[in-house]
């Protein structure tokens, strides 16, 4: 015997009609403490600086056309090109995008009217923009050259002022991280409804709660670290100075106890997203789920005992195995949830919508990432791919093939949520061919020279290289092109694309049982859950998905 | 047979909590999670003192005299009585007694004054020859990122005291969030400083 209830209040069809108002644009440029208007605003801004990134990646691009120095003046200008680039990507971009999408989607599948600190939450994402400008402002003052890992002495001796707003900058970033996550798992865990046990909780909400407690452990790491090479720069102090009775890899171990974990905070939230995602467009429960929350705790922590394979090469020889065994461990919680996507998919009613795409992107992308990643762990390979191409493709598929895929998966899945419009499928089949064909182009190659033998961070490269990087180049630049295709549509979709309805991908998780956009308190009474955010494919399910529709029939259209 | 019988008006099961009972739940998890992150950079300089001890065949480093614990010793024990007294002003204030309050507050107020004190002589008392070595310099790095800390807390004790004094508490735990939190975060600074304290007084 089972009784569905509904998210409704009484009055639902009032609220309906109030709500089918979007925000004004205004209301995005303004101080705001709507989780829904800061969601956006994160998500605007980090696209911007991925944009920005995205063009210095070009830049580089353009410079290893040939092996001889010709776009930019020197190598320092160089290495501060590939310096500022991994910046923006990594502290103005992943970080602050899944800020986004948390912010933006959390508090509504978990029934809430808000975060739990509305304040701290706006707080949090008004230090970006200031901490951009410096960051920035840096890159045109005297650049940092040191890469985004600011290894002393590159970047206590070499690097310019710019090295001292960068560690300002990155303090600040730092800082709005921290209280973001702090608003994560306060809401998390105290803002469910009483019928959502931490069990029956979307996986989004899990891999976010394992992302936020990463972030408040680890960042403080960074802070510390930070403090140290800002006192180096500009107090005199000689933290990293051997000369002095420093150790220059004091910087390393810190820097990456902090840094590593935060690898796992750029792509445990995708993970949360293709979960989502793919069980919803192929109609099919999370093949364990239960395994698939604890993974991302288990990742979680396991990323901290293994910074130190970022060191190979210059740590204690050992020191070496235990890390080299604790980094082959983080595969285990990872293969957990590959195959739970694969299982999740497997004889599923799949439909290709643009999200399925991504993440089916995503899937195929982030094993071969993976894959190399324990090709790295294992130390003879390390030592022999040291420093090379193989590192750089490494990371881009974790973080290109994983994170951004992730992204534009979340985008296509949820736009219709924020905006109350769909996308355009077309332009987002054609975004993914364009997407997936220029990342495997540019990056799979990658692999090859790395073997060969091609050092990274490096402008100037034997000539034999030359075909290899002309072909990454061009694919490189049809990857850059990718991004204007949706960008274009999600200006026509904001604009012109058919009204979304509150439920179009008929989901059971809270954020699709009110209208879209969602009213400024979300639901027009206190939601209740399904008893199963996943539990596709039943008649149960089914019956609560029609009672929803029939609610919320004013604004309907389905795809 | 599954019947579906749907019901708007159905009540959860579970009652909800109030607004306020809310806010003070994640006022205390929020409060939580902020010292457990905040102490990983008092952690971090720790590492960053012991690392710098292997730079040395010696700790401290041949030539320079260890620094006196007497002092420090005293000034800890400032700090504790200090807590002690913050946290019996919170209970106090729990059984509605705000005069009782205010004079346990001052009393800590006084005594973090001179906990820091201490500390600052502490600070502006490290010799040029320890200062020449890692040993005096993480000293004056740890102490003064306390400092820092102590004095922006006991800035926010100072002014919580002034809200008290014109009865903005009660013995209402919704109205007394900022004595709790308050206290919460001078237990932090305790907790912080006897880290430190250990690490670099008493670990040779």
């Amino acid at each position: 015997m089972a009784t569905i209830a509904v998210p409704l209040g009484a009055q639902g069809e009032q609220i309906e009609a109030e709500a089918v108002q979007r925000p004004a644009l205004s209301e995005y440029l303004r101080w705001s403490v709507d989780h829904k208007i800061i969601g956006v605003q994160y998500g605007v801004s980090a696209f911007l600086f991925f944009m920005i990134g995205g063009a210095m990646a070009m830049l580089i691009r353009l410079e290893l056309w040939t092996p001889e120095l010709d776009v930019m003046v020197s190598g320092a200008a160089y290495n501060s090109l590939f310096t500022i680039h991994g910046t923006i990507m990594i502290f103005l971009f992943i970080i602050p995008m899944w800020a986004a999408f948390g912010n933006f989607v959390v508090p509504l599948q978990l029934g809430a009217k808000d975060m739990a600190f509305p304040w701290l939450n706006a707080f949090a994402f008004w230090l970006i923009p200031p901490a951009a400008v410096v960051v920035l402002l840096g890159y045109f003052v005297s650049p940092a050259e040191a890469g985004w890992t600011s290894y002393p002495p590159l970047s206590t001796l070499f690097s310019g002022d710019g090295q001292t707003l960068w560690a300002l900058g990155a303090h600040l970033l730092g800082i709005s991280s921290i209280m973001g996550s702090i608003n994560f798992i306060v809401t998390i865990f105290n803002m469910r409804p009483p019928e959502m046990t931490i069990w029956r909780m979307p996986l989004l909400c899990w891999a976010v709660l394992a992302t936020s407690i990463i972030a408040v452990m680890a960042t403080p790491f960074l802070a510390g670290a930070l403090t140290l090479l800002l006192l180096d720069r500009v107090a005199g102090t000689t933290f990293f100075d051997a000369a002095g009775g420093g150790d220059v890899l004091l910087w390393q171990n810190i820097f990456w106890f902090y840094s590593h974990p935060a690898v796992y905070i750029m792509v445990l939230p995708g993970m949360g997203v293709l979960s989502e995602v793919l069980s919803v467009h192929s109609r099919k429960p999370v093949f364990g789920y239960r395994m698939v929350g604890l993974s991302s705790m288990g990742i979680a922590f396991v990323g901290f005992t293994v910074w130190a394979h970022h060191m190979f090469t210059s740590l204690q020889p050992e020191l070496r195995i235990p890390f080299m065994i604790t980094t082959m461990i983080i595969a285990v919680p990872t293969g957990i949830k590959m195959f739970s996507w694969l299982g999740t998919i497997w004889g599923g009613k799949i439909r290709f919508t643009s999200a399925m795409l991504f993440a089916l992107g995503f899937l195929s992308l982030f094993v071969i990432g993976g894959i190399s990643g324990v090709m790295l762990a294992a130390l003879p390979f390390d030592i022999h791919v040291h420093d090379t191409y193989f590192v750089v493709s490494h990371f881009h598929f974790v973080l290109f093939g994983g994170s951004v895929f992730a992204v534009y998966a979340a985008l296509y899945h949820w736009f219709p949520k924020v905006t109350g419009r769909m996308m355009n499928e077309r332009l987002g089949r054609i975004h993914f061919l364009f997407t997936y064909f220029g990342f495997l182009f540019t990056f799979f190659p990658m692999h090859v020279v790395g073997m060969l033998g091609m050092p990274r961070r490096v402008a100037v490269y034997v000539e034999a290289f030359q075909p290899w990087n002309q072909l990454i180049s061009f694919s490189a630049f049809v990857l850059g092109f990718s991004s204007f295709i949706v960008i274009y549509n999600v200006i026509k979709s904001y604009y012109h694309g058919p009204v979304a309805g509150a439920n179009p991908w008929r989901a059971l998780t809270l954020e699709w049982q009110t209208t879209s956009p969602p009213p400024a308190t979300n639901f027009a009474d206190d939601p209740i859950p399904f008893e199963n955010p996943y539990g596709y494919g039943t008649e149960a399910a089914a019956a609560y998905l029609d009672v929803v529709d029939e609610a919320f029939s004013g604004g309907n259209g389905s795809p | 047979m599954m019947t579906t019988a749907i019901d708007r008006q159905q009540k959860p099961k579970f009652a909800r909590r109030s607004e306020a009972d809310m806010r003070l739940k994640n006022n205390r998890l929020g409060m939580t999670i902020f010292q457990v992150s905040w102490i990983m950079v008092f952690l971090a300089l720790i590492i960053v003192n012991w690392q710098l001890r292997f730079s040395y065949s010696e700790w401290p480093p041949a030539g320079v005299a260890s620094f006196d614990p007497l002092l420090p010793s005293a000034a800890t024990l400032a700090l504790l009585l200090s807590l002690v007294m913050v946290r019996q002003g919170l209970q106090t204030l729990r059984r509605n007694h705000v005069a009782g309050f205010l004079m346990r507050w001052r009393g800590a107020i006084a005594l973090g004054i001179a906990f820091m004190a201490i500390i600052v002589y502490e600070f502006a008392s490290v010799s040029d020859a320890a200062m020449a070595t890692q040993y005096g310099v993480t000293m004056r790095l740890m102490t003064g990122f306390h400092l820092v800390h102590a004095l922006a807390i006991l800035a926010i004790m100072v002014y919580v005291y002034r809200s008290g004094a014109t009865g903005s508490y009660s013995r209402d735990e919704h109205d007394s969030w900022a004595v709790e939190g308050t206290a919460k975060l001078w237990t932090f600074v305790t907790l912080a400083w006897l880290m430190f304290y250990v690490v670099l007084y008493w670990i040779r």
